[in-house]
C-alpha cells in the first residue's frame, strides 16, 4: 500500500483579499417582506391552529357535552353566541372551533400517509426500476383511474365498522384518513417517481456507486435529500386539498357526533338554513379561510424553495 | 400515430378488465360478512335465502365474476342488490345524460372563464388586474363548492324569494327551464375548475413569455397580439390541456356534490345513494363507467398534444 502524498495546502483565500460569502441565514422578516401572501398565510394558519386547539379557553362549550344544548334554538349572532346557535341550541362558534381540530388532524394525517408514503414508494420504484417499478406504476395507474370521491365514499361506508381504533385516531377518523390518502398516494407517487428517475441519472449517484455505497445508502443518504424539497412543497400543496376532501366527505355522509365543518352543512340542518343562515355561513367560512391560508402559504413555500416548480404542481 | 392510437385503444379494455377484477375482489374480501350478502340482508332479511339464490351469491367468487363479466358483453350489468332489484343499466341510461349535460356545461364555462383570466393575468403580470384575478383564482380553489352552492340556495331564497331547486325538466322539453336548473351546479363547479386552470395557464404563459423564441418573435417586429396568441398562448396550452383532461376525469366527483345540493337526479346522486345502500352491483358499474371515461379522455388529451405541439410524436 502506497503512502498517500500529502495534499498541497489550499491557499487561504481570505488572506488574499477574497471575501468568503457569509452563510445566508434564513430571516423570517425578510421572507415576509418578499412573500407578503405567504406571511399572511402563516398568520392565518397560526390563528386557525390557535383557535381549534385553544378552543376550551375561547368562550366555548364542548359541542359533545350536554351543556352544549343551551335551549336557545336558532338564535342569531350575539355577544353571548358569536356565531349564533343551531337548531339544537348548540353554539355555532364552539362547533366551528372544535370542528377545526378534526379537519387539521385528518388533513395532516392524510398528507403524511399520502405524500410521504408516495415518496418512499417512488424512491423504491424509481431507484430499483425493472419489475418493481412496472408493478408499482401499474397499480398507481389503476388507482388514479378510480373516481376519487366515489372511491373514498365506498371505502368509508364499506370499512366503517371493521377497522381497529388506533391510539389517538378512532376508527371513524382512521377510515377517512385511509380513504383520502389512497387518493393522494398515486398522484404523489407519479410526481416523485419522475424526479427520482431524474436524480438517479445524475453524476453524484454514479460517483457514490463507484466508491461502493450500498443501494440503500444511495437511496436514503444521496437521493432522498435531493428530493426532499419537492416533497415538502408537494405536502404543503396537498394539505389544503386533503382538508377540502375531508369536509366534502363529511358533507356527503355526515360525521356522526364528531363536530366537523363539512358535516355542519349537511343533512337535516339544511332545512333551517334559510331561517338561520349563520349555521351554514360560519363553518363554511372557517373551512374556506383555512384552505385559503394553506394554499397561499404553500404557493410561497414553492416559490421560495423551487421556483421552477411553478405550473407543475 | 395510428399505430399508437390502436395500441392505446387495445390497452383500455385490458386495464378495465384488471380494474374490474380488483374491484370485485375488493368488494368480495371486504371484512366481515361477504359484502353482497350484507347488502342483501340490510335490504330484506325475510327473503335472504331466496335472494342469495337469485343473485347466485352462494357460488365461489370467480364464478360470480365470470357471470358478471359475461353479462357485460350483452349489455347486462346485473340487477340492483337493494329493492326493487331493478336493472342497473336502466337507471344509468336515465341518469347519465343529466350528469353529462352538467359536466359539459361546466367544461364550457370553465374554459370560457379560465383562458382569458390566465392570459390577462400573465400578460399584465404584477399589475392591479393581475393581483385582482389572482385573488379571485386562489379563492376559487379554496372555497368549498358545497358551501358556495348552499349560499346560492339560501340567498336566492332570502333575497329573491326564489328556489333554485326545481323538478328536473329535459332539455328537449323546455330548453330554458332546463338551463335554469343546470346552470347553478355547472357554475359552482366551473368556478373551482376555472380557478385551477387559470393558475396553470398563468404560470405556463409566464414561463414561455420570457423564452428565446418569443424574444425573436418580438425582434422581428410582430405585433404584440400576434406574439401573445401565436407564440406564447400555443406553447402554454400543453400543461393546460393536461389539467383540463384531469378535470374531465373528476366530473363525477363534482357531480356527487353538485347534484346532492341542487337535487339533480343524475349519476352523482345515484352513486351516493347506492354507496350508502351498499348496492355493490351499482357501485361496480358506476366506477367502471367513469374509469372508462377517464381513460378515453386521457387518450384524447394525448392525441390533442400532437396538434398543439407538432414536436410531440408517438
Amino acid at each position: 500500500m502506497t503512502e498517500r502524498s500529502p495534499a498541497a495546502p489550499l491557499p487561504d483565500l481570505q488572506d488574499q483579499g477574497y471575501a468568503m460569502p457569509e452563510q445566508e441565514r434564513f430571516n423570517p422578516f425578510r421572507w415576509a417582506l418578499r412573500e407578503p401572501m405567504g406571511a399572511l398565510g402563516v398568520v392565518l394558519i397560526v390563528l386557525v391552529v390557535f383557535g381549534s386547539f385553544g378552543a376550551p379557553i375561547l368562550k366555548t362549550t364542548n359541542p359533545r357535552s350536554l351543556a352544549a344544548y343551551s335551549g336557545d334554538n336558532l338564535a342569531g349572532p350575539s355577544s353571548e353566541h358569536f356565531f349564533g346557535t343551531d337548531r339544537d341550541g348548540k353554539d355555532v362558534w364552539s362547533s366551528v372551533l372544535y370542528g377545526g381540530r378534526i379537519s387539521l388532524k385528518i388533513g395532516i394525517a392524510t398528507v403524511i400517509v399520502g405524500t410521504i408514503g408516495g415518496t418512499m414508494l417512488a424512491l423504491i420504484a424509481g431507484f430499483l426500476g425493472g419489475v418493481v417499478d412496472f408493478v408499482f406504476s401499474r397499480i398507481a395507474d389503476i388507482l388514479i383511474a378510480f373516481p376519487a370521491i366515489l372511491f373514498a365514499l365506498t371505502l368509508r361506508t364499506a370499512l366503517g365498522e371493521d377497522l381497529p381504533d388506533l391510539p389517538g385516531l378512532p376508527r371513524a377518523e382512521f377510515v377517512v384518513v385511509l380513504a383520502i390518502s389512497l387518493i393522494f398516494l398515486p398522484a404523489a407517487f407519479r410526481i416523485m417517481r419522475g424526479t427520482v428517475l431524474e436524480q438517479r441519472a445524475a453524476q453524484y449517484v454514479e460517483s457514490a456507486t463507484v466508491v461502493g455505497a450500498s443501494q440503500l445508502r444511495i437511496m436514503l443518504r444521496h437521493i432522498l435529500p435531493n428530493i426532499t424539497g419537492l416533497m415538502i412543497v408537494l405536502t404543503s400543496i396537498s394539505l389544503p386539498a386533503a382538508i377540502l376532501t375531508e369536509s366534502t366527505l363529511a358533507f356527503l355522509l355526515g360525521a356522526g357526533d364528531t363536530p366537523s365543518w363539512g358535516a355542519e352543512l349537511s343533512g337535516d340542518s339544511r332545512t333551517f338554513f334559510v331561517r338561520a343562515p349563520w349555521i351554514a355561513i360560519f363553518p363554511g367560512a372557517a373551512l374556506a379561510v383555512t384552505v385559503f391560508a394553506f394554499n397561499i402559504f404553500g404557493d410561497s413555500l414553492r416559490d421560495t424553495l423551487d421556483p421552477r416548480l411553478r405550473g407543475r404542481i | 400515430m395510428w399505430n399508437y392510437i390502436i395500441r392505446r385503444l387495445i390497452a383500455i379494455p385490458l386495464m378495465l378488465l384488471v380494474l374490474s377484477l380488483v374491484l370485485f375482489l375488493l368488494i368480495w374480501t371486504l371484512p366481515g360478512d361477504a359484502a353482497f350478502t350484507a347488502a342483501l340482508s340490510i335490504a330484506d332479511t325475510v327473503n335472504l335465502e331466496k335472494l342469495q339464490e337469485r343473485f347466485g351469491l352462494d357460488r365461489p367468487w370467480y364464478v360470480q365474476y365470470g357471470d358478471w363479466l359475461g353479462g357485460i358483453f350483452v349489455g347486462d350489468f346485473g340487477d340492483s342488490l337493494t329493492p326493487p332489484h331493478d336493472s342497473v343499466m336502466g337507471s344509468v341510461k336515465e341518469r347519465l345524460p343529466k350528469t353529462l349535460e352538467v359536466g359539459l356545461l361546466t367544461i364550457i364555462l370553465s374554459a370560457v372563464i379560465s383562458v382569458p383570466v390566465g392570459v390577462i393575468s400573465a400578460v399584465r403580470r404584477n399589475k392591479p388586474e393581475d393581483y385582482l384575478l389572482r385573488a379571485g383564482t386562489i379563492l376559487g380553489i379554496s372555497v368549498p363548492n358545497f358551501w358556495t352552492g348552499t349560499l346560492i340556495i339560501i340567498y336566492a331564497f332570502v333575497w329573491f324569494n326564489w328556489n333554485p331547486i326545481q323538478d328536473w325538466v329535459e332539455f328537449t322539453e323546455d330548453p330554458l327551464k332546463n338551463l335554469a336548473i343546470v346552470i347553478f351546479p355547472a357554475a359552482i363547479l366551473a368556478y373551482s375548475g376555472a380557478a385551477y386552470t387559470a393558475r396553470i395557464m398563468r404560470s405556463a404563459m409566464l414561463e414561455v413569455l420570457y423564452s428565446d423564441h418569443v424574444r425573436t418573435a418580438r425582434a422581428k417586429g410582430l405585433r404584440e397580439r400576434v406574439v401573445i396568441f401565436r407564440h406564447v398562448f400555443r406553447s402554454a396550452l400543453i400543461p393546460v390541456l393536461t389539467v383540463v383532461g384531469l378535470q374531465l376525469g373528476t366530473i363525477l366527483g363534482g357531480a356527487i356534490v353538485a347534484e346532492q345540493i341542487f337535487a339533480i337526479p343524475g349519476m352523482g346522486l345515484f352513486a351516493l345513494e347506492r354507496i350508502v345502500a351498499r348496492d355493490y352491483t351499482a357501485v361496480l358499474m358506476i366506477t367502471m363507467i367513469f374509469a372508462a371515461m377517464f381513460m378515453f379522455v386521457t387518450l384524447l388529451v394525448d392525441i390533442l398534444y400532437t396538434y398543439v405541439d407538432p414536436r410531440i410524436r408517438y
